[in-house]
């Protein structure tokens, strides 16, 4: 022994080894996300600074979209304790397949392949996690952070072409960034956002933050932009602020907007989709499904068409 | 997190983990060299984030299961039988040793911090000093895009080699971002792109005429940036 030496000078001299394999466990955990991201062909998040703007709703006919072009679709309901994406799909209640090689996801319309916390939840029952530090903010954060890793790694999508995960409400939320975390090889998250000037504020916001913590935007996608009138057709403003100023301030696409419609709010609300195509609201859907592509093949189109 | 035996400068070998009581964990550690043991106990805050974490001490015995964190830590979940469950995920140590991935996850931050190599190596996304006059110019623009401004004018002071951003540099950064003039046979060209990423697409070639030193961009400028995108695909 040397008295003289301290903690920082022995450390120096030592090979650190994993033993209690803590570590090698942790490296296993990103590798399985990695081996089951590798089988998707593109990932994008659905995301907003704001509840309540139609999230779930765009994800999932946006799904409906990219299903009716004939790709293989997945969604993964991120919002582990409001997940409503298996009831809008006319699924909920639904329970994954357990097997050796992984959890398999029950197939809405469309054969779109859905994972979601509802799937472990019994009717009504809000998410409750054991343990005496359940309503520790910390424990919690760490805990569903693992939960989304575990939905990541441990679902067996099979081949898809896309991905599109539905987050929690939320500008400066712990989910943005652990999903980027996990999927280094993210193509971009699609903002929803309503026109009301105190939402578009937040997604501002929401937007940076985004950027800031890697992760690039594709486009926003305007929801409620106007009341769609049942009776006559007419489409009046709900809201007087303005998503085209904000698109042109942060230099983002416009991906599309989308009606305030009662029959598409019933379609959510009922659990039965809007599958036809030729449905004004599914061509406005249709439509942003392409823009999300031609965003996604900027350079290509720049390359071909300039 | 490893225990070192200060008497003989070794880490100590983790042993075994035992359940002495509700909800606490003893983790008994050995040195290898004068054989010395002890035992970590937790409290039972201290083992549910060590289980928050997914993983188990002194590595797996069984296969990991699906959503096994999930199902056995939420409370009153529906039934989730997993039917002759055998065999393992398919990941394997041997590619844990690979050094393969680790990619931006959340982990690798704290799995570097462990390393022994780990120092405080400034990222080169670290952010720049900037004089009290630079600073009292970035408050005056807009809140929201600020972040976007700081970025940008880091990057440029980080491309000329300056580690100190000053007000003369704010003044380059403004001669180099502002308008740009266009050819009307150049501005003919930008709508053969799709209208909504038309404006991406002006800023990039606006972008690129800058890179080359220009002021306008022309017919000439949309040509090299219809061969830079072109190479970028491979073509």
């Amino acid at each position: 022994m040397t008295p003289s030496n301290d903690l920082k000078t022995i450390l120096t001299r030592l090979q650190f080894p994993d033993d209690a394999q803590v570590l090698r466990q942790i490296v296993d955990q990103t590798l399985q996300v990695k081996i089951r991201m590798g089988r998707i062909k593109r990932k994008i998040l659905v995301m907003s600074g704001k509840g309540g703007v139609g999230k779930s709703m765009s994800t999932v006919n946006l799904a409906l979209a990219f299903a009716r072009r004939g790709e293989r679709v997945g969604v993964l309901d991120v919002d582990l304790n409001g997940p409503c994406v298996p009831k809008m799909l006319g699924i909920p209640g639904r329970r994954f397949e357990m097997t050796p090689d992984g959890a398999v996801p029950p197939e809405g319309p469309l054969g779109i392949r859905v994972a979601s916390m509802d799937f472990f939840l019994r009717d009504h029952a809000p998410v409750r996690w054991n343990g005496s530090m359940e309503l520790s903010p910390v424990w919690l954060g760490m805990l569903e952070m693992n939960v989304i890793r575990e939905f990541l790694a441990d679902i067996a999508w099979g081949d898809l072409d896309l991905l599109l995960a539905d987050l929690p409400p939320g500008a400066a939320a712990d989910k943005p960034p652990a999903i980027a975390g996990f999927l280094p090889e993210l193509d971009g998250a699609v903002i929803v956002t309503t026109p009301s000037e105190v939402t578009t504020d937040v997604v501002r916001k929401s937007i940076v933050y985004a950027r800031d913590v890697g992760i690039p935007v594709i486009g926003v996608l305007e929801n409620m932009s106007g009341y769609h009138c049942p009776q006559c057709g007419h489409e009046s403003d709900l809201f007087e602020g303005d998503v085209e100023a904000l698109s042109a301030d942060l230099d983002v696409p416009l991906l599309g907007k989308i009606p305030f419609d009662r029959g598409l709010s019933r379609s959510c609300d009922t659990g039965t989709p809007i599958l036809d195509s030729t449905q004004p609201i599914a061509k406005r859907f249709d439509e942003i499904a392409q823009r999300i592509v031609d965003s996604l093949n900027f350079k290509r189109i720049m390359a071909e068409r300039l | 997190m490893k225990f070192v035996c200060m008497n003989c400068e070794a880490f100590m070998l983790f042993q075994k983990v035992e359940k002495p009581g509700e909800g606490t964990l003893g983790v008994e550690f050995l040195c290898p060299t004068c054989n010395a043991r002890f035992s970590m106990v937790t409290n039972p805050g201290e083992t549910q984030m060590v289980q928050a974490l997914g993983v188990k001490i002194g590595g797996r015995t069984t296969a990991s299961e699906p959503f096994e964190l999930t199902r056995g830590t939420l409370k009153d979940g529906a039934e989730c039988p997993v039917p002759g469950m055998t065999s393992a995920a398919p990941v394997t140590s041997a590619m844990a040793s690979s050094g393969e991935g680790g990619g931006t996850c959340p982990f690798s931050s704290m799995v570097a911090s462990m390393g022994p190599e780990a120092s405080a190596q400034a990222s080169p996304s670290a952010s720049l000093e900037w004089s009290a006059e630079a600073l009292d110019r970035l408050e005056k623009i807009p809140e929201f895009v600020r972040p976007t401004v700081r970025a940008e004018v880091e990057e440029h002071a980080r491309k000329a080699g300056e580690s100190f951003v000053t007000q003369a540099m704010l003044d380059r950064y403004k001669n180099t971002s502002g308008e740009m003039g266009w050819t009307a046979d150049a501005r003919q060209r930008l709508e053969n792109i799709p209208f909504f990423i038309r404006p991406m697409a002006k800023k990039e070639i606006e972008r690129l005429t800058r890179e080359r030193g220009r002021t306008e961009v022309t017919v000439e400028m949309m040509d090299q940036a219809k061969t830079a995108f072109a190479k970028f695909m491979g073509g």
